[in-house]
């Protein structure tokens, strides 16, 4: 198969697919699950094979692979082409993208298992994947953009998936509603670049290639209305209330799209904007303060929550949050790093949620799932593993990109911003432990009432080996390593070197100060009933009140703005003076239908008022010819 | 003298429609029209004595014949709307229009 | 001259009975002042050698079209209760009058105005049953046929409209 064929094939079949199981799910009932299980799997598998091979031909060859599909738009000199990229960065993205999504593919196959939307959980599921890899692979922006609100609409989907309840349909309206904020900076962006390069071609290269010719601070605020996109598809403050939410879709949906792949788009939009973000530096400093702020805050958040998606949905913003700092200082490939070993471990942690919520009755509170750990202890291993991983104990995957992060930001020398990335980490090592410490280290025991399927372990073990391994192929040089993914990427990092002493003495003091805090957890809530003193701090448990800062600072006046819109403006301005107007129609059409009132004889007078007036015009007219 | 019948012919002409217009007796609407065809022929007749061409006969003679169809369809009518109405009044036959209480 | 003074004496009674006929209260009043009018219609055509159609016009038009309106106005048996109450008739007259007077007063200011004058016909043929079947039959032999299904036409649709419904 050529380049383009295999992008092709890539792309199509998880959309294929999707439109298969949609028209069986459109046009039977009761159709047999195997058959979507089926087309579900084979359109993802069928993708996360070729993406692995793209992956690879890429790494090995540094071979770009274009594939031109067809032209979209062709005004004048602008034209939108449809076409497919597969430079290092987007086949990098794909590696982890379509693979995981497979794995959660199987994974959804047992925890959706005799569920009554079946079918529709994987039409969106294929969808997401051919969306997902759209945006990824999208040669210009504005096909990326597509991919873009595609992923969201999904996700908007999926948060509501169990319709049934209404406060699922107001989450995803939360995440769908928030998102068209950010939505709203990164479209105003591109029309800035269209308007002051566009011209000139709307590819990425040829945008990066004319970014000279633009003004230096247009330049500053079209990448930070790029950012404010980011922050709203990656969760980061101010944009962030909907991703806690979110988690009221089924565990599989969190895990795909609320952790693994959607919300890193942002990360990877930044990246993918390397080039812009290198000559607006202002703006990647304020991104990495905005990325400290939420890992900080999120890690706060979830010392102090109960509901164990929750505690995985602020541990993802706030490791969201160190990306962006990495992103911020210019070490753009420690960030994808970084993501890619997030989105294994934080998957497979999602999954073992899901595992423990099938298996205790759909509870979710931390506090009434304790003494778990030899009801289900496959889940507790893998669990274990995952949150030693998050916390970056080495030498699991983690502590290789997270070190990475820690290093960078202390070498580019903004040490707040270290700081408030050292606390965060630490608390993330306290926030992960202490769920796991409540959740399996007690002296009670409970059965479990309802049996995982097998095919929900198997995508998890291969998600723990590549937890467990995955760090090993960006090694830094202090190991002996050769960062081959950085490499590999060859993105417009920013170098900043720090001697191998200091880099050692800090990874082991981190490491040192992580232990610390991880054994501080286990005195305080392993076997110990810590998690019952704790103190309600409301503050943390509702999350600094943010939501009701926004309730009352946006939600409220915007609410009475439209009710004054509604009730005035509305009712008496437009309402009435258009009725009005309708009435008035309506009463010249009563006058003027006396007119028309059937006698032929009247037709024929009007017919004669016009011939007579007819005729004194025209003798009018050729009165002066005359 | 084509003058002279010219303006005999506008004449009688605006007279058939003064009657069309103006009458509700259906009968006599009938007879305007057939003024007005009347005139008409006048005025072919006159201009083709004055051409010394027999064409402008022909016409009028092909009007007579459709006035003679007309006159046909005309009767039929009468009779059909005087037994339905009992009445030959032209503004009895208004369902064209709207009904105005 | 004498062509001239028959023609204001004919044109005199075509007006004034066209006149009677769209004032006259009863149809049959109108009836038979129309009549008149076609008569002196008729003689018109006759002033101008057209022999012919003042044949036609006798015949058709007086002698069947006004007799079919006199008999049906007989067979129907209209009576006074039957006639509509026209009582505005006059003002309606008057008001259209005047609403077509600029109308005619434009066209024959017009007509004054342009050079068409009657040439003398010195044909002798022409207006003749001859003159008139020679163009007839050569020229409008189209036109001729299908005023044949015109009036067939006419006739299918006349006994269809005046056929009692079951």
């Amino acid at each position: 198969m050529t380049d383009a064929q295999l992008l092709n094939v890539l792309l199509l079949a998880p959309l294929l697919n999707a439109l298969l199981m949609f028209v069986i799910n459109f046009s039977f009932k009761n159709v047999k699950q195997f058959i979507y299980t089926f087309f579900a799997l084979l359109g993802s598998g069928v993708s996360a094979i070729v993406a692995i091979y793209i992956a690879f031909i890429n790494y090995s060859e540094h071979k770009l692979l274009v594939s031109h599909l067809f032209t979209w738009l062709d005004i004048s000199n602008f034209s939108v082409e449809v076409s497919l990229r597969a430079d290092a960065l987007g086949s990098f993205m794909i590696l982890f993208v379509a693979p995981v999504s497979f794995l959660i593919h199987i994974y959804a196959t047992g925890y959706m298992d005799k569920d009554k939307s079946y079918g529709r959980f994987f039409i969106y599921f294929n969808l997401f994947v051919f969306f997902m890899l759209l945006l990824v692979l999208a040669d210009n922006p504005i096909l990326m953009f597509i991919g873009w609100e595609g992923v969201g609409l999904i996700s908007y989907a999926l948060i509501g998936f169990y319709i049934e309840d209404v406060k699922n349909t107001y989450a995803g309206n939360k995440a769908f509603i928030l998102n068209r904020v950010g939505d709203f900076g990164f479209l105003s962006a591109l029309m800035l670049l269209f308007v002051m390069i566009g011209d000139l071609g709307f590819s990425f290269d040829a945008i990066f290639a004319h970014l000279i010719g633009v003004d230096s601070s247009l330049l500053s605020f079209i990448a930070l209305l790029l950012f404010v996109g980011a922050m709203g598809k990656s969760a980061q403050i101010p944009l962030f209330v909907w991703l806690p939410d979110a988690m009221a879709g089924p565990t599989p949906v969190s895990a795909l799209i609320h952790a693994a792949t959607m919300v890193t788009a942002g990360v990877y939009m930044v990246a993918r904007f390397a080039p812009l973000y290198n000559m607006a530096v202002d703006v990647s400093l304020f991104i990495a303060y905005i990325g400290a702020f939420s890992a900080l805050f999120a890690a706060i958040v979830a010392t102090r929550q109960y509901d164990i998606k929750k505690i995985l949905a602020y541990s993802t913003m706030s490791q969201l949050g160190f990306m962006f700092m990495a992103l911020g200082v210019g070490a753009y490939s420690t960030a994808l790093f970084h993501m890619f070993t997030h989105a294994f471990f934080k998957a497979l942690l999602f999954m073992g949620a899901g595992v423990i919520i099938v298996a205790f009755h759909h509870k979710q509170d931390i506090r009434e799932l304790r003494g778990i750990r030899y009801s289900v202890p496959f889940v507790f291993l893998m669990m274990f593993i995952a949150s030693l991983t998050i916390s970056a104990i080495p030498p699991f995957s983690a502590f290789f990109s997270k070190d990475a992060i820690m290093s960078t930001l202390f070498a580019s020398g903004h040490f707040d911003i270290f700081i408030m990335a050292l606390v965060a980490s630490l608390l993330t090592a306290f926030y992960m432990f202490r769920m796991v410490f409540v959740l399996f280290f007690s002296e009670k025991y409970q059965e479990v009432t309802q049996k995982s399927s097998k095919t929900m372990f198997y995508p998890m073990g291969i998600l723990t080996l590549l937890t467990l391994f995955s760090g090993f192929w960006n090694l830094p040089e202090i190991f002996g390593g050769n960062l081959n993914i950085s490499h590999w990427l060859h993105l417009a990092d920013k170098s900043a070197t720090l001697s191998h002493e200091t880099e050692f003495l800090l990874m082991l003091g981190n490491t040192l100060l992580i232990v610390g805090v991880i054994y501080y957890a286990y005195k305080k809530y392993a076997y110990a009933d810590g998690i019952e003193q704790e103190k309600q701090i409301d503050f943390l448990t509702n999350k600094f009140y943010i939501d009701e800062i926004y309730h009352v600072l946006i939600v409220k006046p915007l609410g009475f703005v439209s009710l004054f819109f509604d009730k005035t403006i509305s009712a008496f301005l437009i309402d009435k003076s258009i009725n009005n107007l309708a009435f008035l129609y309506g009463k010249l059409g009563k006058l003027f239908s006396r007119i028309e009132n059937g006698n032929v004889r009247f037709y024929a007078l009007y017919i004669l008022f016009g011939v007579v007036f007819g005729f004194i015009y025209l003798y009018l007219l050729l009165g002066a010819f005359l | 003298m084509l003058k002279s019948y010219m303006i005999l012919s506008i004449i009688l002409f605006s007279i058939g429609v003064v009657g069309l217009i103006s009458r509700r007796n259906i009968i006599v609407i009938y007879m305007s029209i057939e003024l007005l065809l009347n005139a008409v022929n006048l005025s072919l007749i006159a201009i083709s004595a004055d051409l010394g061409e027999s064409s402008g006969q022909i016409i009028s003679l092909i009007i007579i014949a459709i006035a003679a169809s007309e006159a046909a369809l005309f009767m039929a009518l009468f009779v059909v709307l005087f037994r339905n109405r009992g009445s030959l009044d032209a503004n009895l036959f208004d369902i064209l229009g709207e009904k105005h209480d | 001259m004498q062509n001239e003074i028959l023609f204001f004496i004919l044109a005199f009674i075509a007006v004034v009975s066209s006149l009677t006929m769209i004032s006259a209260h009863r149809p049959i009043d109108s009836a038979l002042s129309f009549i008149v009018t076609l008569i002196s219609i008729a003689a018109l055509f006759a002033l101008t050698n057209a022999t012919f159609l003042f044949v036609v016009q006798l015949i058709i038009y007086a002698g069947a079209i006004l007799s079919l309106i006199i008999f049906i106005i007989m067979f129907l048996n209209i009576k006074d209760d039957n006639l509509p109450d026209e009582k505005y008739k006059n003002r309606w007259l008057l008001a259209t009058s005047i609403i077509i007077s600029p109308f005619s007063a434009i066209l024959i200011d017009l007509i004054l105005r342009s050079d068409i004058a009657i040439k003398s016909v010195s044909d002798t043929k022409f207006g003749t049953i001859q003159d008139v079947g020679l163009t007839l039959f050569s020229e409008w032999v189209l036109p001729f046929e299908l005023v044949s299904i015109l009036l067939l036409v006419a006739l299918v649709g006349s006994v269809t409209l005046s056929k009692r419904e079951n």
